[in-house]
């Protein structure tokens, strides 16, 4: 059986795919699967999937249209944060973020702060 | 942090750090050492033998991950005998055959292509490797002390490998021909049994090692321990084990093989696996070993660089 691997880098990482592993059952897999996909790479947490329980949708298969085939651009959230609206907005949040910043500084003298 | 445990720098010790022993206590604490270091490192010699050749890529990876486990330990163990002047080449590469320490278990080749064997051995060997690393928890020694829940956090892994591997085995769960894989299992357990035995064979050494503390609990404890542990699981998968869990000890040493590995006698196995892992050193006419890594009392936190 193929087993498909996600493997999760830190805490509030996404799982990701990283490969598979060959196992009889799944307490093999998992077994594997950490010698397999986490023994260089840090690891927080590993997702190990029977292939055959993984669902897909191919854009290809028939009758499939994500996102529909007419013009629907409306719907992508990326149209509203570009045009002249857009970096008016990005402008005045820089400016505050200034201004913010300017109020701070006389308090903040001499504390050496976080270099992060 | 509130917890019930004792962590090693916590606790007292009555022996002192490697310049502090007396020569009756170094001797002890060199002849604990060289028992655990010699098993590690012939095991992990063995295993590497699997490399490229086990059943399946997967199999391949996990039986090497384990071999370079073991290798780790090995070198934890080799360095607290370095406290003691010895150098690696001392220890290892230019060390007469006889001097080894190791079980004879660990030396006897694997009965070609036969994963049963590499299993079956696993199993026998890290059971007693656990019982032994508890009883090191307890150990008078600091520089022993320090080390132990490092190698623990491995091993772990090692008796999840054998024992998942030893259920599938026994049932026929991996290649679907459940005869096959029993008849195999039980045939490496009757080769490999009388060996394992040597684990628990003591050295002179064993009533100072005990009594001084280095480790407490005496090695026919741990046998004893051993045998309940390992004898009603193997029964449980049908497989024949040649002693009863509650044997006496004396109907047990009647399995012994004539060489006991522990006293410096080996079988005729060890000579042609010497031969093989000192081959490179003698053949680049080397006379001290190249240091890849930082000293184990140097590395941070679990031990230098990634594997």
């Amino acid at each position: 059986m193929i087993f498909e691997v996600f493997r999760q880098e830190t805490e509030t990482d996404y799982h990701t795919h990283v490969g598979n592993v060959h196992a009889p059952d799944a307490e093999m897999a998992r077994m594997f699967a950490q010698v397999a996909h986490a023994r260089r790479k840090p690891a927080n947490s590993l997702w190990v999937v029977p292939k055959a329980e993984i669902s897909e949708v191919d854009a290809d298969d028939p009758g499939v249209a994500m996102g529909g085939t007419t013009q629907k651009e409306y719907r992508w959230a990326t149209n509203y944060s570009t045009g002249r609206m857009a970096e008016e907005i990005e402008a005045s949040e820089a400016e505050q973020a200034e201004a913010e910043s300017r109020r701070r500084r006389p308090s903040a003298a001499g504390d050496d702060g976080g270099d992060d | 942090m509130a917890t019930d445990e004792t962590l090693p720098w916590d606790r007292e010790y009555a022996l002192g750090g490697p310049d502090e022993l007396s020569e009756r206590e170094q001797a002890a604490v060199e002849a604990c050492l060289r028992a655990l270091a010699d098993d590690e490192f012939v095991l992990a010699e063995r295993y590497t033998e699997w490399q490229v050749r086990g059943p399946t890529l997967e199999s391949d990876l996990a039986v090497a991950n384990i071999a370079q486990d073991e290798l780790g330990h090995a070198r934890l163990w080799y360095d607290l005998l370095e406290d003691f002047g010895y150098t690696e080449s001392e220890l290892i590469w230019e060390r007469p055959l006889g001097d080894f320490r190791h079980a004879t278990l660990v030396e006897r080749p694997f009965e070609r292509g036969d994963w049963a064997d590499a299993i079956v051995r696993g199993f026998l060997y890290d059971e007693f490797e656990h019982l032994r690393l508890d009883a090191l928890t307890e150990t008078e020694y600091p520089r022993i002390a320090d080390r132990v829940g490092k190698v623990q956090g491995e091993e772990h892994y090692h008796r999840e490998h054998a024992r998942n591997w030893l259920e599938r085995l026994a049932t026929g769960a991996v290649d679907g021909d459940p005869a096959n894989g029993h008849r195999r299992v039980q045939e490496a357990l009757d080769r490999l049994f009388p060996h394992a035995l040597t684990l628990f064979a003591p050295t002179v050494y064993e009533p100072d090692i005990v009594e001084l503390g280095v480790r407490p609990t005496p090695l026919s404890e741990l046998r004893e321990a051993w045998l309940d542990a390992v004898v009603p699981e193997l029964e449980a998968l049908g497989f024949t084990v040649p002693v009863a869990p509650d044997a006496h000890p004396e109907a047990v040493d009647t399995l012994l093989p004539a060489e006991r590995g522990r006293d410096g006698s080996h079988t005729d196995a060890w000579p042609d696996l010497y031969d093989e892992l000192t081959f490179t050193y003698r053949q680049l006419d080397r006379r001290e070993a190249p240091r890849l890594m930082a000293d184990p009392d140097d590395a941070d936190g679990d031990g230098g660089a990634p594997r």
